[in-house]
């Protein structure tokens, strides 16, 4: 997949530049098939950098989460750059924040990997539930090579790579700095299968399928957070004047939360997938997510995160756009 | 919680009179209210105005408030293209709610139950049309018992 070598090599000249404050990328949890974000403010930092078909998670939510304190007097503003480590569809992520104007280009370094997928880490637990130290996994031709304990498994990709990378457009990031190996041609397609049969289904059958998913949220926001795009200063749930959706935990106000979080990423979601994936309830929120990319696609001919300077979705309009359903 | 299920919606329906919330802006569709009620032209009591300064005011949390909050359907109105007097509302407005309907399709509520329209100042008789139209529509789809919120205070 990716020289893990270059991959520290660029880190480490990366931090060393006196305008970046740290990188973020990945680093080997404490045990199992685990990787956590790790951050490097040194260059020796980077020598713990990894990058492998278990980096599903979207780094691109870290210079959002960057806190800008309010300033003493003579105090000069802290204008360091942050480096992210940005798999394809991470880097739409960055791109569709900087079309919004969240981030300037040159508060970030990207770093680029073109990433031939990654795994599901639920897909990978069911198979492989040890908790083990040595455990590892790299992508052979079309399969993945698993090493627990001295032991080798190869398995075939499909029936471990996540959902996003399945339908995969962009392997190759779209907006980078350093690129770390060659560029990928894509080669998959997205077909919307899943959201097609769901359409397909009568309203009150959708109807049920989604009371029963949303009946289980407990609105602890996971969502939320860790989706790169929802970065608003306050979320319009933890509005308290005028407070639209209520905090209590009942079918009313999860179903309202829901739809409302897809509808604010509507034009924006980029189908990182990381909502889900952080869902400690599996809510199936890409199938939301999914359904207006594709609605979007359809109608007005817009893919989210792919132009830094087009303008927001929904910011701005056609004279023809489709209105067949105004009276 | 459980909310009332299907079944025993039906039975409510034969004495149901549709609670509809609409979002009219302040310089057309408001206005053409106004002359549909001037020049006494008949249309069904069910609609209750809510008057905004244009109908790129209508943010989607507005609409599924009102669903959450016991309205059986939303009408949002606003000036024809071209017309809105902040020159742009209206086509943005038209952008959101065409996503949001879908999204409400996709969720398994119908999207008859939000419902936009063009009436400009002059159009009094076609506003009445369209709450004709409209009331008859969440008539027959029956009340919005998806996701109402079971404590209103």
């Amino acid at each position: 997949m990716v020289d893990e070598k270059k991959l520290q090599d660029a880190v480490k000249k990366t931090v060393s530049r006196d305008d970046v404050k740290y990188v973020v990328g990945y680093e080997k949890g404490t045990y199992g098939f685990q990787v956590t974000p790790s951050f490097a403010y040194d260059p020796k930092d980077a020598d713990k950098f990894i990058f492998s078909p278990l980096c599903v998670y979207n780094l691109a939510v870290f210079p959002m989460l960057e806190e800008k304190p309010p300033l003493r007097k003579d105090q000069e503003p802290d204008t360091r750059k942050i480096g992210v480590v940005v798999k394809g569809c991470d880097a739409r992520a960055i791109v569709q924040i900087l079309q919004e104007k969240g981030l300037n280009r040159e508060d970030v370094v990207i770093i680029g990997i073109p990433c031939t997928g990654v795994v599901d880490p639920k897909k990978l637990q069911a198979q492989f539930p040890e908790n083990g130290k040595n455990m590892d996994i790299k992508t052979g031709k079309d399969n993945f090579i698993i090493t627990i304990d001295e032991k080798t498994h190869t398995i075939a990709q499909d029936k471990l790579l996540d959902e996003k990378c399945k339908h995969c457009e962009y392997p190759t990031p779209i907006l980078y700095d350093i690129l770390i190996g060659d560029e990928i041609k894509a080669t998959k397609k997205e077909d919307y299968k899943e959201i097609e049969d769901l359409e397909k289904k009568s309203m009150k059958e959708k109807w049920e399928y989604w009371e029963k998913q949303f009946e289980r949220c407990i609105r602890c926001y996971a969502c939320r957070n860790a989706c790169p795009l929802c970065y608003c200063k306050e979320c319009m749930v933890d509005q308290l004047s005028p407070q639209w959706v209520r905090r209590s935990v009942n079918l009313s106000e999860n179903t309202a939360w829901n739809l409302l979080r897809a509808f604010h990423l509507a034009g924006r979601c980029i189908g990182c997938g990381q909502c889900e994936r952080s869902c400690p309830m599996d809510i199936p929120l890409m199938q939301l997510n999914k359904k207006i990319e594709k609605e979007i696609k359809e109608l007005f001919d817009y893919i989210a995160g792919i132009d830094p300077e087009e303008k927001p979705l929904l910011a701005m309009f056609k004279p023809d756009d489709p209105e067949e359903f105004i009276l | 919680m459980k909310y009332k299920k299907w079944s025993e919606a039906d039975k409510i329906i034969e004495k149901f009179e549709p609670n509809i919330i609409g979002f009219l802006c302040n310089w057309c569709s408001y206005a053409g209210a106004d002359l549909a009620g001037t020049s006494r032209i008949q249309y069904p009591p069910n609609l209750k105005v809510i008057r905004v300064m244009c109908s790129g005011r209508v943010n989607p949390i507005f609409v599924i408030n009102a669903l959450q909050q016991g309205a059986d359907g939303v009408l949002i109105g606003g000036c024809h293209p071209g017309d809105c007097h902040y020159e742009r509302g209206n086509y943005l407005a038209r952008r959101r709610m065409a996503v949001l309907k879908k999204l409400l399709e996709y969720a398994g509520i119908d999207p008859n139950r939000v419902r936009m329209t063009w009436v400009s100042a002059a159009e009094g008789n076609k506003f009445a049309e369209v709450v004709k139209q409209v009331t008859e529509d969440i008539r027959e789809l029956g009340p919005m018992q998806h996701f109402k919120r079971d404590n209103t205070w």
